[in-house]
């Protein structure tokens, strides 16, 4: 089944193309559209499933080797080469054994001859370089697969939540062509099996976010943010493009398969020794900052609450966010080489955790809140990821979709019930009226809080875990002290949220003051907008008002908020269940003994065939495999379904040596159990978790005056926070004004210096020809008229006097003519004859 | 090519009786004593060519010139000439000036003329004095090889077969073109020769001097004009 | 009588055996190209004068035939003396007769019929009369 992977990506695309192309030419219902998107999504969905399914525990299972579609012929030459000679590296289809073989055969060759490309074994073999074939090819492996399910998964119950949420849109089918569209990248980029491809599909998904953010293209707010979006997006791409070209450049070729073969042979660059892995992961980590959202480049992700939300949930929270962490995990292998590259990701996710978490506590608009958590989670991946725990990182990943989507759809659940109010002030005492929303919210924030035994637990506990116990780098207890006040924080704002939203009174009972802009739905503008209910002065999450917009009038009307309907909630059903069992495949190894329980099942081992293992060299940490995706013979049998099979964790030295301060170490120097180290972190998970909670608790259940009072008493901080440290105006001095300066100065340039001297020019051709024309029309001209003058006096008279009219007389010159010509010629021997 | 014999009799007889008549031809006061006397000195010219043994050539000279292009001269003299016996007395040559000085010029162009032909034929005897006496025998033999006519007396030439040759592989092309000139000569000659009647009568004539030459010819305002008027 | 005539005759004999002039008729018995050649120029010579004296069109026209005439000749002399020379098949020279012949007729043609317009518009054929195209 797995030779079907290709109809994954085909499939949303051609949902799409329908949609986009024929929805408003034959007035496709809404009916027919959202059954088109979500189909096309879920046929996609079984496929994966299915094809996930034999790849792991069919009777063909490829696990843990890697299946590329050209293996079964499923692919097409994308770029072709030829064009391009590639000096360094080897063609990837060239073995080493091949490479030597042709070192034996040049050897023996005369010199002249020996810098000729030799045939070996069929493969043309030159020492000059081989040629880039790039192929359009997809790879299922363990990281794709997760990846694949977690898209169209996700994807399936985002599309079904959106059918019922943009109902009565009229840019219905532009919305689903778009979602499709984006569906359609998102897969290319993680099954791609190689970096063009991914790139093909990381610009893709770039696209798609900016045409979606800015679905609303009608509103300004709507059309800044796409903009922003893509514009720090580009950015990103910068620096990926270079580490691509790099790659390129170093390995010979872009086929993961090949760039991992030959990388995995590179020398270590620990910390201080900076060497050309580094930059490769430097630049892929540039990009990874922009398309997830990471300081500095994080500021596109709350503003890109612009957009309807299940956009929102999607992109911004299941998946676009996560390409970059999908490329991280998937070029472990370069990231493992340098050391400085993992402690920068790790602090930089660190950091970036920590500064959304405490933005996060003070934003009024229930998206941005989200918005800010999730560039807090994604902080905490890229924290697991810097401190070498890819698989964690990746699970991570997984559990965040199911919570983060599930909340953000909720989010759209209740704006759907509220009629579009946004700002949670006005909400509260929501789970009344919307229970399922408010059941299935609370599973999230659950989850997110890392509550056992919810998903978010699992995952938030290992990342801390490894964090504390990481031998990449030396400061990973700083990551993990940074990680655990974020933890708390996140648990803070998210109970928080709750409050405000679904518990305490009902604010929107209260007569309004001024109806507030509709934030999803552009049509209901006629709600009408006032001026005067605009408390605080700062950019914050508060709906612009444009200028000229007009002031319609101040609705009294009270909406009563109703649940969503059942396209709505189904989806928040699916994903509460899976945000609160979804982690158990992931269970750590505090629980179970020591060991990945679970064969094939448990994340970390499924993982495993992606991770490099710096002590080996090799891929994966387990004896099963010896070099990538080939098994040992003679060890460990696999079962199929839910594999049996136990796997022994070896003890891995570490590979940067133990340099810095090790906190699990010296906990367990403490302990002096390793299992029980890891239950005192998993305690302290929990406790901060709980301290979290209970602080929201107090702040805004049980004495609801102590956020004004805290925040008066800090109101620096408070003001940092809730104007997001002013970065946006930062960016808007420093960089897009001195661009603007800086274009300003060029046009000035242009316009006076190069038109300047253009126009110079015509000037002084224009004076040039005024004075040569004067020349020639008073003195060459005077000249000739004088001179034409002189000869018609002269010679008209006598030529005159020729035209006789007689014409005898001209044939008497006729004749004249003819004597003089034969007496010119002859006359010399017709004298010579008469005088005989 | 040295003629011998009667033929150079006849030679002499034909060339002077073209001299006398192309001399009277100039100075005849009538017109068609004129023609009549160039109708003769073309007759004796074929006579000549008849010598060069060209005679084609002087069949079509006979036929062609004589035959049509001096009874059409004929023609236009009857044409135009009418009345000319009763202007008997009118001058026929130029006034004396002119005519002194075309014939001092035409004796200078005879000097001239005599002189360079005499010159340029020694020369060429000189370098063809081997060539025309081998060709001398060369022709008798060639001569005797002709066929002989019917009645036996004289044998036929192969000239114009020769011509027929030369003329339809050779000269093509001019002879095509020789075949448009004859075309657009007998448009033009047409076209030139029409009245102003049959001009009109056709709609060739514009309006305005139509108008003009009715008021001068009134037998030209009934003209019924063509279709297009 | 007899001291005059007798010697007379005999010196004459003498002559025309042997003197100056019996060259000349040794040469005129056998004309060869030159004489041909001079007399077409003579022709000629004659055709040019008749163009220029004489008043009437048409005799002029006439003289121009005479000229072409001339040119004929020469052609057909020459085209013989070509065969005798060498070439056995060297008969350019009657047919850029045949050719002349051809454009003569062309030319007497247009030339009559512009006689002919001319005569009806000035009444005469008198050549010193058309004068039309002077200063």
């Amino acid at each position: 089944m797995h030779r079907y992977i290709w109809l994954v990506p085909l499939l949303p695309l051609a949902g799409a193309a329908i949609n986009g192309l024929l929805g408003r030419k034959f007035r496709f219902s809404e009916k027919l559209i959202g059954g088109i998107a979500a189909g096309s999504i879920a046929l996609s969905f079984l496929i994966t499933v299915a094809a996930v399914y034999s790849y792991t525990f069919g009777s063909q299972a490829m696990w843990p080797q890697t299946y590329v579609t050209s293996q079964d012929g499923n692919s097409f030459t994308w770029i072709p080469g030829g064009a391009v000679r590639l000096t360094q590296g080897s063609e990837q289809r060239t073995s080493i054994k091949l490479q030597e073989e042709a070192e034996k055969k040049r050897a023996s060759l005369p010199p002249e001859q020996r810098n000729e490309p030799i045939l070996v074994g069929g493969v043309s073999d030159s020492s000059q370089g081989s040629v880039l074939n790039v192929e359009w090819s997809y790879q299922l492996d363990a990281l794709s697969s997760i990846f694949m399910l977690i898209v169209t998964g996700v994807g399936l119950c985002i599309f079904v939540f959106a059918t019922g949420y943009m109902h009565g849109d009229p840019g219905f089918y532009r919305f689903f062509a778009y979602m499709g569209l984006f569906m359609f990248s998102m897969l290319v980029l993680v099954m791609g099996s190689n970096f063009l491809m991914m790139f093909v599909g990381w610009e893709g998904v770039g696209l798609c976010s900016y045409l979606l953010i800015g679905y609303y293209f009608d509103r300004q707010e709507a059309a800044n943010a796409s903009r922003k979006a893509f514009i720090t997006n580009r950015i990103g791409d910068f620096g990926f493009a270079l580490a691509i070209f790099a790659v390129i450049a170093t390995f010979g070729t872009s086929q993961y398969t090949g760039v991992f073969a030959q990388a995995r042979n590179y020398p270590l660059e620990p910390l201080g020794h900076w060497g050309l892995l580094s930059w490769i992961a430097l630049g892929l980590f540039i990009g990874a900052c922009g398309k997830s959202a990471q300081l500095p480049l994080h500021v596109w992700l709350p503003d890109a609450m612009a957009g309807p939300t299940p956009v929102s949930a999607l992109i911004h929270a299941a998946t676009m966010v996560t390409a970059g962490l999908y490329m991280v995990t998937r070029t472990n292998v370069i990231f493992q080489h340098s050391q400085t590259m993992m402690m920068v990701v790790a602090l930089v996710g660190a950091a970036t955790a920590l500064f959304a978490a405490t933005i996060g506590i003070t934003q009024n608009d229930i998206k941005k809140v989200l918005a800010y958590s999730t560039v807090s989670q994604l902080g905490f991946m890229f924290m697991a990821c810097g401190v070498g725990a890819f698989a964690i990182g990746i699970f991570h990943v997984m559990t965040h979709a199911f919570f983060k989507a599930l909340m953000f759809l909720g989010a759209g659940s209740v704006i759907h019930g509220m009629h579009h109010e946004q700002d949670m002030r006005r909400m509260g005492g929501l789970k009344k009226y919307m229970p399922i929303t408010y059941l299935t919210f609370m599973a999230g924030w659950l989850a997110i809080c890392g509550i056992p035994p919810f998903s978010g637990f699992w995952s938030k506990d290992e990342i801390l875990w490894n964090a504390a116990s990481t031998r990449h780098i030396p400061v990973g207890w700083i990551v993990w002290i940074v990680g655990v006040i974020a933890a708390t924080c996140t648990a803070f704002y998210m109970t928080r949220l709750m409050a405000m939203t679904f518990w305490g009174k009902e604010k929107f009972l209260d007569p309004p003051a001024g109806g507030e802009a509709d934030e999803a739905h552009a049509s209901a503008f006629d709600k009408g907008l006032t001026m005067h209910d605009a408390k605080l002065k700062s950019a914050g999450d508060r709906p612009r008002h444009e200028p000229g917009e007009h002031v319609g009038h101040v609705d009294h009307h009270v909406h009563i908020p109703h649940e969503s309907p059942r396209s709505m909630w189904v989806p928040l059903a699916v994903l509460a269940v899976l945000a609160t069992i979804g982690g158990f495949v992931g269970i750590s190894t505090a629980f179970t003994g020591g060991k990945h329980i679970g064969g094939r099942m448990n994340i970390v081992t499924f993982l495993d065939p992606i991770i490099w293992n710096p002590a080996t060299s090799y891929f994966g940490s387990h004896e099963i495999v010896d070099s990538y995706g080939k098994p040992l013979e003679g060890t460990v049998e696999m079962h199929a379904v839910l594999g049996t099979a136990e796997l022994q964790v070896p003890e891995v030295p570490p590979p940067y040596g133990t340099e810095g301060f090790n906190l699990a170490g010296a906990i367990e120097s403490k302990v002096h159990n390793e299992t029980g180290t890891e239950w005192v972190f998993m305690a302290i998970s929990v406790l901060v978790a709980g301290l979290g909670i209970g602080l929201g608790f107090l702040f805004y259940v049980k004495d609801t005056s102590l956020p004004e009072i805290w925040a008066t008493r800090l109101r620096p901080l408070y003001q940092a926070s809730y104007n997001k440290y002013w970065v946006d105006e930062f960016y808007g001095w420093a960089v897009t004004r001195r661009v603007m300066d800086a274009a300003r100065g060029v046009f000035a340039f242009d316009s006076k210096v190069v038109d300047g001297a253009v126009n110079g020019s015509a000037w002084l051709t224009r004076f040039s020809s005024r004075v040569t024309g004067i020349t020639d029309q008073y003195f060459v001209d005077g000249v000739v008229n004088a001179v034409a003058a002189f000869v018609m006096r002269l010679m008209s008279p006598l030529f005159r006097a020729a035209q006789t009219g007689f014409t005898q007389n001209y044939a008497f010159v006729m004749v004249l003519g003819l004597v003089a010509a034969l007496g010119m010629i002859f006359g010399a021997d017709i004298l010579g004859w008469f005088k005989r | 090519m040295i003629l011998s014999g009667w033929e150079s009799v006849f030679f002499w007889i034909f060339s002077i009786a073209a001299i006398f008549a192309g001399l009277l031809t100039v100075m005849a006061r009538n017109t068609i004593h004129s023609a009549l006397f160039l109708i003769s000195s073309l007759v004796s010219v074929a006579a000549l060519f008849i010598l060069l043994q060209a005679e084609f050539i002087a069949g079509v000279q006979i036929l062609v010139y004589v035959g049509g292009v001096m009874v059409l001269f004929l023609f236009v003299i009857m044409l135009v000439n009418v009345g000319s016996e009763e202007r008997g007395n009118e001058e026929i040559f130029n006034r004396p000036r002119q005519v002194t000085a075309s014939v001092i010029f035409c004796g200078l162009l005879a000097a001239v003329l005599i002189g360079a032909l005499n010159t340029g034929y020694a020369g060429l005897e000189r370098r063809d004095e081997m060539k025309i006496r081998e060709s001398a025998e060369g022709r008798r033999t060639r001569d005797q090889e002709l066929a002989t006519s019917a009645t036996g007396a004289s044998r036929l030439t192969n000239d114009t077969s020769r011509i027929g040759n030369s003329l339809y592989r050779f000269a093509a092309l001019p002879f095509e073109i020789a075949s448009v000139l004859l075309l657009v000569a007998i448009i033009g000659s047409v076209m030139l020769a029409r009245t102003l009647k049959q001009e009109a009568s056709v709609d060739d004539v514009d309006p305005e001097v139509l108008r003009t030459e009715a008021a001068h010819d009134p037998a030209l305002a009934e003209v019924q004009t063509g279709p297009l008027a | 009588m007899f001291k005059v005539f007798i010697p007379t005759l005999a010196l004459l004999f003498q002559e025309a055996n042997t003197g100056r002039w019996a060259v000349i008729w040794q040469k005129a018995q056998h004309p060869d190209l030159s004489k041909f050649l001079i007399f077409g120029a003579l022709l000629f010579i004659i055709g040019v004068a008749g163009v220029l004296t004489r008043r009437n069109i048409i005799v002029i026209f006439m003289s121009i035939e005479l000229i072409l005439n001339a040119a004929n000749l020469n052609f057909i002399a020459m085209s013989r003396y070509l065969q005798d020379t060498g070439n056995v098949n060297a008969v350019a020279g009657q047919i850029f007769t045949v050719f002349v012949i051809v454009v003569a007729a062309a030319e007497a043609a247009i030339g009559l019929g512009i006689v002919i317009a001319l005569y009806r518009n000035k009444e005469t054929i008198l050549i010193d009369e058309i004068d039309i195209l002077k200063w």
